[in-house]
């Protein structure tokens, strides 16, 4: 009865996605929420443990100009400190938004979290309320990282290009060889797959998203060819790449969402200066009515042009 | 469930969101969940046990109902294993914690072959061996913790 009940509600989810949405609205939200304080207090605590131990330094190189020293040395601590921030966040702002896509920054404030983490994943402090959805693309400034796996209201799981379970279309930048980029693990190099034995993919060749999967958009940067080699009676060539971006040093990464399409100005333009007429009919009326009412619009118009033919003569007069 | 006991349980939670962010794939919340066993009233068990659930379930990556086997399981061993031996014996806790190594590779692989997904079979292994190590020793440490602050609570 009970495994009944679970394989009922464990079929039920994965149809659905009920009780994930539910488990990403409260668990990852309370784990976000859990981690990030922490973090917070963690750099204040490096921050000052640096200053300290170059304060000691200063003391005994020269106790008179102490003070002094100790107040630029802190000062130059935070600087590097900022300026190591402000180069990550300058190469993040670096990559060019591409046609029809926005680029929104967000911190890595987790990797693979508990006994479930079966895959590839880190977690970021950004979620639906950022407009982050299933599937949204996620880069580095070296290229692509992966892409969101499941949201919260402000935090997000990312899937990595380096797990078995991505699969991406790519082509090659030189020779246009088509592929599919799968990962095979933490620390282990990409497969390209399904490869013919007579594409001309050489080594050291930048792979680039194709775009044909409708995720990522066309032509970012995804990973380096390293090997290509011929694999005993396969049909296909064994293709190995390298991923652009370091899974280790991760902090910051931006995410890639589709913008909002623009109204055209002239098409406003036009759309303002021609009022919808049609909110303004009242219920028909029939076709006899119409046609008095087109004779009777006749006689006005005939009355109208014949009151401004003399106000035209007068305003001539005036010139 | 006294203050004192109330701030404990959220220490051990945070610190056991923590901990997971450091080692990634083990269960922290497990040793927990058997002192709660021990200790604590149904109430505060089922609501632990929910906390525990819905932390581990969105944190994770496999769809939702690996964390309701996974306690599930855990609470069978322990009911179980308490007809045969005394719950607080530390080798009682030590073969729980060889059977949540056991139970971490099995389910891990029947749960991603369920939703053909792939996962490294020697990262999972690491995993396992590193759960059955952790879960006595963890358990270990926040029963002393635990007993020292009942001890405190009843001499105030």
């Amino acid at each position: 009865m009970v495994l009944f009940l679970y394989l009922g509600l464990f079929t039920w989810n994965i149809r659905t996605g009920y009780m994930d949405t539910l488990a990403s609205h409260t668990g990852l939200e309370l784990t976000r929420w859990m981690l990030t304080p922490g973090r917070w207090a963690w750099s204040r605590v490096s921050s000052f443990w640096e200053r300290y131990v170059y304060f000691v330094g200063v003391r005994q190189e020269a106790e008179s100009l102490r003070q002094d020293l100790a107040q630029t040395q802190e000062e130059l601590v935070a600087a590097r400190e900022d300026a190591a921030r402000a180069k990550r966040l300058e190469e993040l702002l670096a990559i060019a938004p591409l046609p029809g896509w926005q680029k929104e920054g967000a911190r890595v404030i987790a990797n693979r979290l508990g006994p479930n983490a079966a895959l590839e994943t880190f977690v970021i402090d950004k979620g639906r309320r950022q407009g982050v959805d299933m599937n949204t693309p996620v880069v580095a400034p070296q290229g692509v990282v992966g892409r969101v796996l499941r949201a919260s209201l402000s935090a997000a799981t990312v899937l990595m290009i380096t797990d078995p379970n991505s699969r991406i279309p790519v082509v090659s930048q030189k020779t246009r060889t088509q592929g599919i980029l799968t990962g095979r693990g933490a620390g282990a190099t990409l497969s390209l797959r399904y490869v013919s034995l007579s594409a001309p993919i050489e080594v050291g060749e930048l792979l680039v998203t194709s775009g044909f999967e409708g995720i990522f958009p066309q032509g970012l940067p995804m990973a380096k060819v390293t090997l290509v080699t011929r694999d005993g009676a396969s049909i296909f060539l064994n293709v190995q790449a390298q991923a652009l971006f370091d899974p280790q040093s991760l902090e910051e990464v931006a995410l890639l969402k589709k913008a909002e399409p623009e109204t055209p100005p002239a098409e406003a333009a036009v759309d303002e200066s021609l009022p919808d007429a049609s909110r303004h009919l009242k219920p028909g009326p029939d076709k006899k009515t119409e046609v008095k009412r087109k004779s009777k619009a006749d006689q006005d118009g005939s009355r109208a042009i014949d009151e401004a033919k003399p106000q035209k003569k007068a305003r001539g007069e005036g010139q | 469930m006294s203050p004192a006991r109330v701030v404990f349980w959220a220490i051990f939670t945070v610190s056991g969101v923590w901990l997971q962010s450091f080692m990634p794939g083990l269960d922290f919340f497990a040793p927990g969940l058997v002192l709660c066993f021990q200790e604590e009233d149904t109430r505060a068990v089922v609501a632990l046990a929910v906390l525990w659930l819905l932390l581990q379930e969105g944190m994770g990556s496999l769809a939702f109902g690996t964390g309701i086997l996974w306690y599930g399981i855990l609470a069978a061993l322990f009911f179980f294993g308490h007809w045969l031996f005394e719950a607080k014996n530390f080798v009682f806790m030590i073969i729980l914690g060889v059977c949540l190594g056991v139970m971490h590779f099995a389910l891990t692989q029947i749960m991603a072959q369920l939703q053909d997904w792939l996962v490294s079979p020697g990262r999972v292994m690491m995993e396992s061996l590193l759960q059955a190590v952790v879960f006595p020793v963890q358990w270990g440490l926040i029963y002393i913790i635990y007993s020292h602050l009942e001890q405190n609570g009843q001499d105030v």
